[in-house]
């Protein structure tokens, strides 16, 4: 267990190594070495200006209604069949080959395919978010199921406890720490493919954005745009860890709950 | 009255053959009795006692409860693991209920059942701490508490104090005494100590290796309730150096603790 004052000297590495890592940008971007590397002063003042006008935040509505829409079933029906999968062998050798091969295929592949299926549009970036996430759910599910002490299910089953109650009260606790993982890894997920998938349309959402401020050459607002994102995906996980330190207080610090599967 | 008849067990091995673990077991349990099982590592008391609970089904023979032949686990019958077994995620008085609830009750209703059994294992002020909180004999404690709460006529016991300290269980011996007395329920009591058999039971089944067989039952003439000074007493070291001598006879197994 790490000591507080560990802790503390982590946090000063971390915030020197960034101070670092921005005074080197500024400087290279004084230099004015590439059009790419605007110095890090005039991005910073470029975010105020974008992240409150009106293009930034139509996009950003259209991204979040994408994730909105496809996340919450994908996690709920990934979580479904990952519990399906940990305690059946008959479902786990089903589905294993189809898991495994969308798990190591590099998911950018697929998106041309999505694209002839579903259409330049919403339907599209949809598709997108769930074959990001809902596997990858599906695996740390199926794990977490698979953590499950045989001896609880014993002790259940010696008061009684028919397959339907030990599912409920016994098998999806000891799989929460894991499930949570899965959903945490899932929801950085989402925002990379709703990124990924708007970029292709490069109309809608803070993807079909970046495409255009890009196009245009606009670099000091396409890094705000870009930094906006990074920092979205920071927070959206962090309210996920919040979620299960409450959810789940006998387990002492969830962000130690290792994903089984991080994916590609 | 629990009849066990002619209880065989067989294991598939992993060579394609069978092991046959258990053969014809008889011996019969009177109601409210305290009846112990010793035997050396491996001779089958785990199995015999899941097959009273109805979580093993034996391969020749039968069990009868009160004239019921045992199919499964039942309402009369409660268990306690030598391991606990207690729930991670839930609260000591959740865990106290866990059997209530799986027996219909709500979460709500069965933590307030549970109240008065947590209160007697002595643990009330506990109600809210997790498993992981509590020492081994308060978490075993929780187990009997849990065990109790459902009202069974029959307390299946393996080796409950066996992952407990000598002063620990000892004193989890003098309050199991304290609470069988009070409850008035049938025990069978797995464990690997003779003191411990000799000081709680009424009948000592002593068992056979290779396969588990009745080697024979012994009675248990101290008088009740048992005190501190019963472990004193010449009949009470009579019988611990009897089992010891039958038992040290069967396999010189390192496990078995010698007598003090
Ligand atoms: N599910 C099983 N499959 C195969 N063999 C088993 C199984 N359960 C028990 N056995 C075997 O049956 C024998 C009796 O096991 P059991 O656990 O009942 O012994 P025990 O008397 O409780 O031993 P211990 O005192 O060490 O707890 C052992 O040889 C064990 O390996
Ligand atoms: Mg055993």
């Amino acid at each position: 267990m790490r000591s507080m004052s560990a802790k503390n000297r982590n946090r000063v590495l971390s915030i020197i190594g960034l101070a670092v890592g921005l005074a080197i940008w500024e400087v290279i971007g004084r230099l004015e070495l590439s059009p790419a590397f605007p110095p890090v002063t005039a991005v910073i003042g470029a975010i105020t200006e974008v992240w409150t006008s009106a293009r930034f935040l139509d996009a950003l509505r259209e991204s979040l209604i994408s994730i909105a829409i496809a996340l919450p079933p994908s996690l709920i029906f990934g979580i479904g069949v990952g519990l399906l999968v940990g305690r059946y062998r008959p479902v786990e050798w089903a589905l294993d080959p189809l898991i495994n091969t969308f798990l190591s295929l590099p998911l950018v592949a697929l998106i041309p395919v999505l694209f002839l299926i579903f259409g330049l549009g919403r339907g599209s970036i949809l598709a997108t978010i769930v074959i990001y996430t809902f596997f990858i759910v599906v695996v740390n599910t199926a794990a977490g199921v698979r953590t499950t002490d045989p001896q609880i299910v014993e002790m259940a089953t010696s008061f009684g406890a028919g397959e339907q109650q030990v599912m409920r009260r016994v098998v999806l606790p000891s799989a929460l720490p894991l499930m949570y993982a899965g959903v945490r890894i899932a929801t950085g997920r989402a925002i990379r493919a709703v990124i990924i998938a708007e970029q292709v349309i490069g109309l809608i959402g803070l993807g079909g954005l970046v495409q255009r401020l890009g196009g245009a050459f606009a670099v000091e607002q396409l890094y705000a745009v870009i930094l906006f994102i990074g920092l979205f995906g920071l927070v959206s996980m962090e309210a996920v860890t919040a979620v299960e330190r409450r959810a789940l207080p006998w387990v002492i610090a969830p962000e130690d709950t290792e994903p089984a599967f991080q994916g590609a | 009255m629990i009849e066990i008849e002619g209880i065989g067990r067989r294991f598939n091995t992993r060579d394609g053959g069978s092991f046959e673990a258990l053969k014809d077991v008889s011996f019969s349990v009177k109601d409210k009795e305290f009846f112990s099982i010793i035997g050396p590592s491996g001779c089958g008391k785990t199995t015999l006692l899941k097959m009273v609970a109805g979580l093993v089904k034996p391969t020749a023979g039968r069990i009868d409860i009160d004239g019921q032949t045992v199919i499964g686990p039942g309402e009369d019958r409660a268990m306690v693991f030598q391991q606990f077994v207690l729930l991670p995620w839930a609260d000591i008085l959740t865990n106290v209920g866990f059997g209530l609830e799986l027996r219909g009750m709500s979460r709500k209703e069965s933590r307030e059942a549970a109240k008065p059994y947590l209160e007697q294992v002595g643990l009330t002020r506990f109600a809210e701490h997790y498993p992981h909180e509590l020492s081994g004999g308060m978490q075993q404690r929780v187990g009997l508490a849990r065990a109790l709460a459902v009202g069974p006529d029959i307390l299946l016991m393996d080796e409950p104090f066996g992952a407990l300290d000598a002063q620990t269980r000892q004193l989890m011996q003098e309050d199991l005494m304290r609470l069988w007395e009070v409850e008035q329920t049938t025990v069978i009591f797995v464990t690997h100590s003779m003191d411990e058999a000799a000081y709680l039971s009424d009948r000592v089944l002593v068992m056979d290796t290779h396969p588990g067989r009745v080697r024979e039952i012994l009675d248990v003439p101290l008088p009740r309730p048992r005190e501190e000074s019963t472990r004193r007493s010449p009949v009470f070291n009579e019988l611990t150096s009897h089992m010891w001598h039958e038992l040290r006879g069967m396999m010189g197994d390192p496990t078995l603790p010698a007598p003090e």
